[in-house]
Parts: structure tokens; sequence; C-alpha cells
């Protein structure tokens, strides 16, 4: 059934030559609808975090990517639990849920967090999700946008990549997209260099640069341009 | 009821202009072509819509939308057939004589017109444009309209169908009204996209994991290739996908074959520098391949391509 909500912001994505339905521009307009700082989009499988895409700005690209390494975080809750995530103060009510993704979320500027999750039915692709440089709840009328705004984000997904040949991305999804590539390059390397499956060799690069307190994306790079080397016998 | 609509539509066109620049700036071919098959499979939708209840329903609210928010008497939105020809998808008004008077525009009309153009069309006055639309001008005459506008449901360069507007006065719609007929008919434009998406939502979905794995798995296979042959990771994919090409497998399977370390063949071995033989799928002349992958200009005779791959095996 048509709905006004859905009409009003089908109509502020309706652009001035044309429709418009990438990523990035339904990202910019969650985060202005529900009144947040930021927003972006996480595709997600059962098995591992895929990628991000249309984030709108450093801190939400941080918070992808700290969900993509460390698996937790508003966004995978979102796909997991099939429901809307809101937590409006982080510090306070975030560390018990998050152990590992909490601290340097808010160290990157997130105080609070949401998440809706991008569903057709029974099909799940991922999540939208939003964070606040200050803490604070969503209204009831920003949380309906918010809703909405992540099934219209989903069918958008869906549009962009329909028609594209097998096999491929489609390319708003591709340049709007950050999918982590060069830590899966990464732990093809390290998987040689251990003797392991790359699934192992992911593990373990991800447990050292936890340990080591830096981003596992630095420390992939360090693995390709060969500054770093994992050996089997030190324990990393 | 009516007012957020109207309200927000304006508010949606005044605002300044997104930075697009940018993004539009990196489009390639590739957007084109993807844009035009998108197009295509919605223009399939055309010929089934009829039969879907949910979008004729949407389709109709948006008809009913313009006649209560733009001052117009009746309007109607008329999609590309894939034969070409204009069908009525909706109707603010299910009246036999402004049925017909879609179906009147296969041959002439504001709506044709605007599918031949791709631009808006107006018809502010009926009384004097029998030379314009012969068939049109007095068949809508006599139903009572005196003006007719079309507004295209544009998709990128493409147009989709047309948003049909008749006024019982002669003139046009204001600026205003237009502005905001035009954000309706972009309404329309994304209604029916993501109606079609939403179809196949399972489908898409898996593509799009598959694509995803596939780009994580050659990344990951491009890893274990740098590490093992000492190179750098453009190499490594160069001898990913030269040992697909020369074993006929898709890059995506060798990848899951080297993650797997399924791959015990040439691939990891030296690098052989071996004169095969003669390329015999070219129509262009001699080609020369070597084992390593590497193949030669086309030339004249079987002896020179046998020398070109001798000097290249030497020297590699």
């Amino acid at each position: 059934m048509p709905d006004d909500r859905r009409m009003r912001i089908l109509g502020q994505l309706a652009g001035i030559d044309g429709a418009d339905m990438q990523p990035q521009r339904v990202c910019e307009l969650s985060a202005e609808l529900t009144g947040v700082t930021g927003a972006g989009i996480m595709l997600l499988s059962p098995d591992r975090p895929l990628g991000s895409i249309g984030a709108t700005d450093d801190v939400v690209a941080t918070l992808a990517r700290l969900q993509h390494d460390l698996g937790e975080g508003p966004a995978v809750d979102a796909y997991q639990d099939q429901a809307s995530v809101q937590v409006p103060d982080l510090a306070e009510d975030g560390r018990r849920r998050w152990v590992a993704f909490c601290g340097p979320a808010i160290d990157a500027g997130a105080s609070a967090v949401f998440a809706f999750p991008l569903q057709i039915g029974a099909v799940r692709l991922g999540a939208v999700h939003l964070y606040r440089g200050a803490s604070g709840a969503l209204n009831t009328e920003q949380l309906a946008d918010g809703m909405v705004l992540a099934d219209i984000a989903a069918q958008s997904l869906l549009v962009t990549q329909s028609g594209v040949p097998s096999g491929e991305l489609a390319l708003e999804v591709r340049r709007s997209g950050d999918f982590q590539l060069v830590v899966h390059q990464a732990a093809g390397m390290v998987s040689v260099q251990l003797g392991t499956s790359v699934a192992e060799a992911l593990v373990r690069i991800r447990a050292r640069a936890f340990a080591e307190g830096r981003p596992v994306q630095d420390l992939a790079r360090d693995v390709v341009a060969r500054r770093l080397r994992f050996s089997a016998e030190e324990p990393d | 009821m009516l007012e957020p609509l109207s309200r927000d539509v304006g508010r949606s066109i005044e605002s300044p202009p997104r930075p697009r620049t940018e993004r539009t700036g990196q489009t390639t071919g590739v957007a084109v072509s993807s844009e035009s098959s998108l197009a295509r499979a919605l223009v399939e939708l055309a010929d089934t819509l009829v039969d879907d209840f949910d979008v004729v329903d949407l389709l109709t609210h948006l008809a009913d939308r313009c006649v209560e928010v733009l001052d117009v008497s009746a309007a109607g939105i008329m999609l590309v057939a894939p034969d070409g020809s204009l069908r009525v998808a909706a109707s603010s008004s299910e009246e036999m004589r402004l049925l017909e008077l879609f179906e009147l525009q296969a041959d002439d009309g504001p709506c044709l017109e605007c599918l031949q153009t791709g631009g808006a069309v107006f018809g502010p006055d009926l009384d004097h444009a029998e030379a314009r639309w012969p068939r049109f001008a007095p068949e809508a005459r006599a139903a009572g309209f005196r003006a007719a506008q079309a507004l295209p449901l544009r998709l990128r360069g493409m147009v989709l169908g047309a948003l049909n507007l008749f006024h019982s006065e002669p003139g046009g719609l204001s600026e205003s009204d237009l502005v905001a007929g035009q954000a309706l008919a972009d309404i329309a434009t994304i209604a029916l996209l993501q109606h079609r998406a939403a179809q196949h939502a399972q489908q898409i979905n898996e593509q799009l994991n598959h694509a995803l794995n596939s780009r994580i798995s050659i990344e990951q296979a491009k890893g274990v290739t740098a590490e093992r042959l000492g190179v750098d990771m453009d190499d490594a994919f160069r001898h990913l996908r030269t040992y697909a090409r020369n074993h006929n497998l898709r890059l995506a399977d060798v990848a899951n074959d080297v993650i797997a370390g399924t791959v015990t063949t040439d691939l990891f071995g030296a690098v052989t520098h071996q004169w095969i033989g003669y390329d015999t799928n070219t129509s262009r002349g001699f080609v020369s391949v070597c084992s390593c992958g590497w193949r030669s200009p086309a030339m004249p005779s079987a002896g020179l391509a046998a020398a070109a791959a001798e000097s290249h095996c030497s020297e590699s």
C-alpha cells in the first residue's frame, strides 16, 4: 500500500536530473532525515562481513572497518537479529554489548550508534548504520524515517546491482565501496608464510593487529609491501 | 494529507544541487551499459505491469496526487512496452473517454512527442493544435480538455514513459507546478525500478554475494601467488589470469583452487619458457605461443613467428 512517509522520502530522492538512488545519496539522505552525523551501508553475509558502501564521512568508514575486522557492532547485530539497533549513549550502554568495538568506536568519534537491517522479505543484504557525534536518542519520526530509508536502501541496492553481468559488481557499488581488499591480499601472503589456510591467516592478521592496537588495514599494507612477515616460530 | 507531499517535493527541488560532479566525472561506458540493461528490464516490466496490483496501485495513487497537487483536471502514467508502443499504466480516472485519449497517442499527441524528444511537451491551447496533433487534439477537445502536457519518466538519459496531464482551461502548469510535476514523474520512475528489483531480490542478492565473494577470493589468491612467486600484486594477477586463460578456466575458479591449495600444475612451478606451437585460431597470420602464456604478434610466415618465440624464450 502506498504510504505518505514513503512517498515523501522517495520525493526527496528524486533529484534535479532524474531518479537518483545511488548508495551514497541514500546514505546522505538517511543521515539528514534521522538527524545524525553520518551514515553508511554494510554488506553482510552469514559467513562474514563483505564490505561497506556509501559512507558519508571518515568516521562511518572507520566504524564499518571496525565491524568488518571485529565481527561485532551495530550493523552486525541489526543484520543477525533482523531488528533495529539503538544505542543513544555508546559509552554508557555499549561496552558490555560490544567489548572490542566500543572503545575504538568512541575514539573514532561516535557517541551514539544506530542500525537498521537491509532486508526484503527473507532476503537479507546487510544493514544501514548511523552515528552521532553527541549522545542522544532518535525521536519517533526519525526512527520511522530511518526504517523506511533502510527499506529504500535495500531496494536501491538491488536496483543498482540488477542487470549487471553475473560475477560482476555494479559500478556504483564498486565506486563507493570499501571491501578491505588489501587485507585479503595480505591473508593470501601470510597463509604461505605460515603454511596455513587463508582463513586461518586472516584470523592471525586480525589477532596481531588487535594485540598491537593498530588498524588491520595498516598491518595488511605492511605485509603486502613486504615490510612485515609472519613466521611460524614466533608467537603473534 | 496533501500538505507534506507538495511541501517536500518543493523543498527537494529548491535545495542546492548536490556535489555530483565528482561522481559523474568518473562515470564510464560501463555505467551507461548497466543503466541501459536496467532500462531494458524495466521495459519488460511494463508488459506485465497490468497484472500486478501493487504497482498499478502506487502509480494510480501518484496520478491522483497529480490532480490534487498540480491543479490539473486529469493525469495518467504511460509506459513504453517492449514493442515500443505506449501503454496506459495508471490513470486518475477510469472514464472511458480519458483512457481512449491515452491509447490514441500511439499515433500522435504529447506523450508520443515526449518519448521522441525526451523532454517535457506542452500543448497550451488544443484549439490551435490540430496541425501538430491531428488525431489527438480534436478528441481531447471533445473530451472537455483545452490544454495537455507530458513530462518524461527519466532514467539518466533514457525515457521509460510519460506523465500525461490534462487541463480543462487553456494554459499550462505554472513554473513551480512544473517542477513538482517532474518530481512526481521521477517518483514514478523510482517506484517502478524498486518494484522490479524487489521481485528479483533473492536472485540479485545471490549474484551480489557471489560477485563480492569472487572478488575477495581473487585478492586472496593474488596474495598466495605473490608470496610463492616473489612478485607484486599486479604480476600475481597476471599469472592467475594467464593460467586461467591457458587452461580455459574462470578466474574465480582458479582463485578458489589456489586458496584451497589444489592448483599443483605450472602456476607455481618455475616459470618456463618453451615454444608450444602456433595458435591456429587466429586468421590474421602466424602466432607463436610460449608456455609462460606469451604470444607473438601475428607474422606473415610460420618461420618468422617461430623466430619471434625463440628470441622471447631466450631473453626471458
